[in-house]
């Protein structure tokens, strides 16, 4: 059992594991951090972008004023933006079976892996998953299509120039792995590859092992994967959460006993608490409305927006803030808001009985029924026209290198009295904000992050008691920012083990033990012989059969008739002869009854020497040999047949026969 | 008259009482009907009682001896006879009989299974502790072999008998060494001569048992015998104390030195009621030795618990008081200091930090004895005060995640992130420490870690509130000036956004915390403008429409002195204005708000602002309806309030006049007419009669007193001229509540003259008889019986209820119905 890490990347994982005779690739996460090298992609002409200094080193030897431009001190990529994908070299990825998706975050790059690689395999994931995560493929495509670049950048990536490149340019790594964005198109093949699976359902591949995803309480449709032959079980655990939000709470006890749990997944900020960001957020939202401000929030369209509708919604109210208008702005706002409260079944059970009121499970349908929060698809249009301030906007991407925050940045950017608020947790928010320097605008860094932290997965890992735990390296050691923070690793017994991008990990457990089945007429011609309390034994002669992962242990066939005809027939084709087997022996030989019944037949000079093993009988008169032992009998007796066979005679009246 | 009443039913109730048929009332209205025979107890004497009621001896007789006592009853039996007992004469009456001993023995019991009840025994000792009032009574108890029952009850499976059993040992000790029972002729010595022969041999046989239990090997026992030693100590005087103290001292060292776990906080609790004697000065009495012995080298777990103590004590030999102060400051340093002082800590100390529990249990001890010591501003010696103050700091950082200086403590360290308990119990240490002025130059530090706390997300709301109380202590000790930057720089961006928080005990604490600072400091110029300069004081009016009625209360109180201060500067110009805006607000709060406490609060602020002396002009337009509207709330507290606010203004009004036009010349009784005019505008006098006729009594009483007080201020006043102040009593409830009063008044004095056969043309009575409209204030007062009102307002509302009598009418009823249900069952 192997598995095959394709990222490094703690959150955003893509690993192959190999169980069996099967190959499962494990998310498919997208690194979109890479994006942050690259100047925003403005939705209207910025004069400000526009007109930044193109690069030139120091002595004037490099010139790329057409790809790189200087903003504040710091080199931008002046390009359609680009990812950084799993690593396709490790493995054939045409090889891989299938794919379980644990959430929608978690499956960015699947067109990159299902197209144009000779996938041919199934994609399994849950509905919302689905759903929500086309939406955000869509919404990623129409960001970057609606600004198309006529060139893409790549002289800088040859690895002599990137060299004396300045800052974190310098010091990106892989850059030639790099993708620009998939289309459209791309995205539906890959998902037409998908096959929904529902909570607990038992998903068999190939009759080899059984794949079931359970809730992992992190966003909506989001699971964890059981994969189990019949006798080893392996936990992929990734993105869960245990708090009370949206999604349905978190499935624990499924996985217990397992022998491997690939832990992936934390929360990527353990210091901050998600209920004191989401006050932070709440106080410097009113802060900022109560003095004329305006908010941006830039997020992702789906997940923890709906919690921080809710929060804002009962929060407006108290804190005489009612009247302030937001804005989703999103080509996929709409559908996001309406999915959310179609999937009732995926919901909380406070949500899920709200349904049956009949009520929305959200209460975003009431902001925007009574005109609080309003959703547009962009800034064109609509919302140019009835946009009202102070407000507060709601929208992606939140690496403010595209889509419509872009805008607002460029909008807001020079005023004191607006605030940024960030609460994704996946992009620094200082080089978010670098190609924006300066910026008058109030910066409030509240990420809210609500999967697992250290203290809760280290109580569900003494609650679950997995074998082995493998993680990724850094949730092995504190932070590098907080060295001394101990708190903030796994500390397990055994130690967990670490993998990084590109490592192959030998599972450590060996399969022992493979499941047959006994045909019922063979199981009824057995003859069980009881060797010891509760334990029989019998012997089988059976032909094994084994297809499509299945064995079955059937009677051996009758030799058929020998038909009257005078051909002879091969001697291939004829039935193996079947011979009754010698009966097995079992039991022990004890030595003074045994000597006993030696003295009785006649034999009187035996000289018994200790050996490690047993003993050693030397029958003096008739220089014969006896050597008991715990798994062995020898006799070793010369040219005297029929005393060798009345020995063995004697030594067989203390076995057992079966 | 109410007790001869309840004798009259004594009888019966003491049938049912004795009747084993009836199931026993329960016990509190046995305890009750105890209450009743100790106050009568009290106010005459036994003999009387018992005299009179020959019942009670039947009653008692018969339940000792029917076979089927319940153990309620019996109990209440002993109770009351041990009261009954009491004087000399009912001892003599109960014990002619043999009543006494039939009682207090329980051989003679009808049922001996009874003393299995600990209810029976509960109620042997509480009877025999209430007949300890004489020689006599000793004398029975000696008599009898009463005292070895009582050393035995002294372990007791119960813990209440176990507890009664050595009250009663003490109070036993005590009485023998009462002035009655001692030498008059020896009374100057102390020793054990000048205890009587006999009373010698009793508290010998008591103190011989203590000795003889602490000596013992039996745990529970020994606990026991603890216990009596530290109650002997604190409430028994001389000889007793010290004789007994001599007794125990060996056994007592034995126990120290063994240090057993399980006795310490027992032990503890004897050297802690030793060191508040005079013991503690008497070097032969080994207190302070024995104190030294349970510290220890400072490496044993209890050592800290009883260093805890010592350090609390008030009259302790300073060299101790050191000793425990280097163990108590120990974990503090420990785990917040450099790793020099490494070296000396010890194992114990060692293990117990790194297990969570117990290093917090430390921590929060040392930085809690602190924390006191620091309150009564103890000089400390050994240890720096700064390094001290330092050590709280860093371990403050350390609660909130900061890197420890050394990485020793690590695990420590762990333990101590985000817990609350040690957050506050630090903030409170680090608030007291501000008292001492060699902390001055920690200023900016301490002010850096109070003001991380604020801006963490993650503080709870009660580290919060302990923050806030820090931080008002630093900035009231600490010189001005320097602070003015820290509070309009680094504060009050900090409070603006904690008044947005999500929590409303947030919200409110801030509000209550910026209360608190405004009023320390509004004498200080610097501060008040910078509250007003800063924007703070908009967003205190803004909070006055928070969405949670407390919130909005504590706004209320903000405001008040916002606007207070202000006008102490009266340099600022914006006074008015805000003034202004206050008073619309704080209306609208008041007739619209739904919850009591913001009404409470607005009527409590116009109290205050009136009771200063800058604001009484600018109130007056919106007093009259502050006290309409505060009288008619539905909220009793805000009616209490408002009527508190009447008083002041009275007093206001009535002592230096402010309204009155002061005209030279103008007399007494002319300005106080004036006030009285003034009072009549503002509508007081509406709201004290209504007050008066109000369904909730304390603001009945209240208002009662306010009247009574007024009636006097008439009455004083001579030539009053009543047409000047005269109340139309038509159309309002007060009003009919005076006419009907008047008319019953009119009526009772025609029905006289009638009698008197006076008949002719009164004008009084012609009048009289109708309903008349106008009455003047004089009048009215009068027409009311304010002094028979308020003599039935202080009775408390269920004094009907909780009389003696309708205990024993509920006894009797409950005995009857009983009965009746029975016949209904057949």
């Amino acid at each position: 059992m192997k598995l095959y890490c394709l990222s490094g990347h703690p959150t955003l994982p893509c690993n192959v594991l190999k169980f069996k005779s099967t190959t499962i690739m494990l998310d498919c996460g997208l690194d979109t951090t890479a994006a942050l090298y690259f100047l925003p992609l403005p939705l209207v002409h910025s004069p400000r972008l526009s007109k930044l200094p193109g690069w030139v080193s120091k002595d004037g030897a490099i010139n790329l004023e057409k790809e790189l431009k200087e903003c504040s001190g710091r080199v931008f990529v002046d390009s359609q933006p680009e990812f950084c994908l799993p690593e396709k070299e490790l493995l054939d990825l045409s090889t891989i079976d299938v794919i379980l998706i644990s959430n929608y975050h978690c499956m960015m790059a699947l067109p990159y892996i299902t197209e144009h690689t000779g996938f041919t395999g199934t994609v399994y994931a849950t509905e919302p998953t689905l759903q929500i995560g086309r939406l955000l493929m869509e919404e990623l495509v129409t960001f970057m299509e609606r600004v198309p670049k006529a060139h893409a950048a790549t002289c800088w990536k040859n690895k002599e120039i990137q060299r004396l490149l300045p800052g974190p340019l310098k010091d990106a790594v892989d850059v030639w792995s790099w993708r620009k964005c998939y289309s459209m198109q791309e995205v539906n093949s890959a998902l037409s590859k998908v096959q929904l699976v529902g909570y607990s359902q038992k998903v068999e591949l190939f009759g080899a092992v059984q794949v079931t995803p359970l809730s992992s309480g992190y966003s909506l449709g989001s699971s964890n994967w059981i994969i189990q032959s019949h006798y080893e079980k392996v936990s992929y655990v990734s993105g869960s959460s245990l708090l009370t939000t949206h999604p349905q709470p978190m499935e624990q006890s499924s996985l217990k006993n397992s022998d491997v749990l690939i832990l992936t997944g934390l929360t990527q900020i353990p210091t901050a608490n998600p209920d004191g960001m989401l006050g932070e957020f709440c106080s410097n939202l009113a802060m900022t409305i109560r003095a004329g401000g305006n908010v941006l929030v830039p997020c992702y369209s789906s997940g923890v927006i709906y919690d921080l509708l809710e929060c804002l919604y009962q929060f407006m109210d108290s804190a005489n803030l009612g009247t302030t208008p937001f804005y989703f702005i999103s080509p996929v706002a709409n559908s996001s808001l309406e999915f959310s409260q179609i999937f009732a079944e995926w919901l909380c059970q406070n949500k899920q009985s709200k349904v049956y009121l009949p009520e929305p499970p959200f209460p975003h349908a009431e902001l925007i029924q009574t005109n609080k929060l309003k959703h547009y698809p962009s800034i064109h249009g609509d919302f140019s026209s009835e946009f009202r301030q102070p407000c507060v906007v709601f929208t992606g991407h939140p690496s403010l290198r595209f889509g419509d925050v872009v805008h607002f940045m460029e909008l807001w950017g020079k005023s004191s009295l607006n605030t940024i608020i960030f609460t994704e947790p996946d992009f620094s928010y200082l080089d978010a904000l670098a190609p924006y320097q300066p910026l008058a605008m109030k910066c409030v860094y509240c990420p809210i992050d609500t999967r697992l932290n250290f203290h809760q997965v280290s109580k569900l890992l003494k609650d679950i008691q997995p074998l082995h735990v493998v993680c990724p390296e850094p949730y092995t050691q504190p932070p590098p920012a907080q060295p001394h923070r101990s708190d903030l690793m796994l500390e397990l017994q055994p130690p967990p083990m670490a993998y990084r991008r590109c490592s192959v990990l030998g599972l450590p457990f060996r399969r022992r033990y493979e499941r047959i089945h006994l045909l019922p007429e063979l199981a009824r011609s057995l003859v069980p012989s009881e060797i010891k309390a509760g334990v029989s034994v019998a012997t089988v002669s059976a032909v094994l059969q084994s297809k499509d992962n299945k064995h079955v242990l059937q009677p051996v066939p009758k030799p058929a008739p020998v038909p009257p005809s005078k051909k002879r027939k091969r001697v291939m084709e004829e039935p193996p002869e079947v011979l009754n087997p010698k009966p097995l022996l079992s039991g022990a030989v004890p030595l003074e009854p045994f000597l006993a019944m030696l003295h009785k037949n006649g034999i009187t000079e035996v000289k018994v020497e200790e050996t490690a093993d047993g003993h050693i009988l030397h029958l003096q008169t008739e220089d014969v040999l006896i050597q008991l032992e715990e798994d062995a009998t020898h006799i070793i007796c010369d040219n005297n047949e029929p005393l060798r066979t009345a020995l063995r005679d004697l030594v067989l009246r203390f076995l057992q026969k079966l | 008259m109410m007790d001869s009443e309840c004798l009259s039913l004594l009888p019966a109730v003491c049938l049912v009482l004795a009747d084993p048929k009836q199931s026993p009332p329960d016990d509190t209205s046995l305890e009750k009907l105890l209450d009743w025979f100790k106050a009568l107890h009290s106010q005459s004497n036994g003999q009387v009682l018992l005299q009179h009621q020959p019942c009670l001896l039947e009653f008692i007789s018969s339940v000792c001896t029917s076979k089927t006592t319940d153990p309620a009853i019996l109990s209440f039996t002993l109770n009351l006879t041990g009261l009954l007992a009491a004087t000399t004469q009912g001892f003599h009456l109960l014990d002619e009989g043999g009543l006494l001993a039939c009682v207090f023995e329980r051989e003679a019991w009808g049922v001996c299974d009874l003393w299995e009840d600990a209810s029976v025994r509960s109620g042997w000792l509480q009877g025999l502790l209430n007949m300890l009032k004489h020689q006599q009574a000793l004398d029975f108890m000696c008599g009898n072999g009463l005292i070895k029952v009582i050393l035995q009850l002294q372990n007791d499976r119960s813990l209440f008998v176990a507890c009664l059993a050595n009250q009663l040992l003490v109070h036993i000790l005590n009485f023998l060494t009462s002035s009655n029972m001692t030498n008059e002729s020896d009374v100057v010595g102390s020793s054990e001569s000048s205890l009587r022969p006999d009373c010698v041999l009793v508290s010998s046989e008591i103190m011989n048992a203590v000795v003889e239990v602490l000596s013992s090997e039996d745990h529970p026992q020994v606990l026991q015998g603890l216990r009596l030693l530290s109650l002997v100590l604190s409430q028994c005087g001389e000889p007793i104390r010290s004789t007994l103290w001599k007794d125990v001292l060996v056994p007592l060292e034995v126990l120290v030195n063994r240090g057993s776990e399980s006795l310490i906080q027992t032990l503890i609790t004897v050297l802690e009621a030793a060191v508040r004697t005079p013991l503690l000065s008497q070097s032969e009495h080994k207190v302070e030795e024995l104190l030294e012995a349970m510290l220890g080298d400072g490496n044993r777990k209890e050592c800290f618990q009883c260093a805890a103590l010592i350090v609390k004590l008030e009259k302790c030999p300073e060299v101790l008081k050191r000793k425990a102060m280097d163990i108590i400051m120990f974990p503090l340093q420990c785990v917040s200091t450099q790793p020099q002082a490494e070296k000396e800590i010890n194992v114990v100390l060692k293990e117990q930090l790194s297990q969570k529990a117990s290093c917090i249990s430390l921590l929060m001890q040392s930085l809690s004895s602190l924390a006191q010591l620091a309150h009564a501003k103890y000089l400390f010696e050994d240890i720096s005060i700064h390094s001290i103050t330092s050590s709280v700091v860093l371990l403050l950082r350390m609660c909130s995640g900061h890197c420890p200086s050394s990485l020793l403590h690590i695990n420590t360290f762990t333990h101590l992130i985000g817990c609350c308990k040690v957050q506050r119990c630090g903030l409170d240490t680090l608030g007291a420490l501000s008292v001492y002025e060699e902390n001055l130059d920690l200023r900016m530090n301490v002010f850096g870690v109070l003001l991380d706390y604020l801006q963490s997300p993650d503080s709870h709301a009660t580290v919060l509130k302990k923050t806030f109380q820090a931080v008002k202590r630093w900035i009231v000790c600490s010189p001005f000036p320097d602070l003015l930057q820290f509070i309009s720089h680094d504060l009050f961006p900090v409070l603006e956004k904690r008044m947005c928080d999500l929590r409303w005990e947030v919200r409110d604490s801030t509000l209550e915390f910026i209360t608190q600072l405004t009023a320390a400091l509004n004498d200080n110029s610097g501060f008040t403008e910078a509250l007003h300069t800063s924007g703070m004081v908009s967003v205190l009016l803004s909070s006055l429409a928070d969405a949670e009625g407390y919130v909005r209360a504590s706004a209320v109180a903000a405001v008040r002195e916002a606007v207070t201060a202000s006008f102490h500067q009266t340099v600022l110009v914006s006074n008015s204005k805000l003034l202004e805006e206050a008073l619309v607000q704080m209306m609208a709060i008041l007739s619209q708000d739904t919850e009591g406490f913001p009404r409470r609060a607005v009527v409590q602020t116009f109290t205050s602002w009136l009771k200063g002396s800058h604001l009484v002009t600018a109130l007056e337009s919106s007093l009259s309806s502050v006290l309409s509207l505060g009288g008619n709330d539905f909220d009793w507290e805000v009616k209490m309030h408002t009527l508190e606010l009447a008083e002041v203004l009275m007093e206001k009004t009535l002592t230096c006049c402010p309204y009155a036009v002061q005209n030279f010349g103008s007399s007494e009784e002319t300005r106080f007419t004036q006030a009285l005019i003034k009072f009549k505008d503002f509508g007081l006098f509406d709201l004290l009669f209504n007050s008066l006729f109000d369904c909730d009594r304390p603001v009945c009483e209240r208002a009662c007193a306010l009247l009574v007080k007024l009636r006097t201020l008439t009455a004083e006043t001579a030539d009053l001229d009543h047409s000047v102040l005269v109340l139309n009593v038509c159309g309002n409830r007060w009003g009919d509540e005076v006419q009907r009063r008047y008319l019953n008044k009119q009526q009772a004095k025609a029905s006289v003259c009638v009698t008197n056969g006076v008949t002719g043309s009164d004008d009084g009575m012609d009048c009289g008889l109708y309903c008349i409209k106008d009455i003047s204030l004089p009048k009215i007062l009068q027409i009311l019986d304010l002094d028979d009102m308020q003599r039935m307002l202080m009775l408390s509302s269920d004094h009907v209820v909780n009389s003696p009598r309708s205990l024993m009418e509920d006894i009797l009823s409950a005995a009857q119905q009983s009965e009746e249900n029975i016949v209904d069952c057949y």
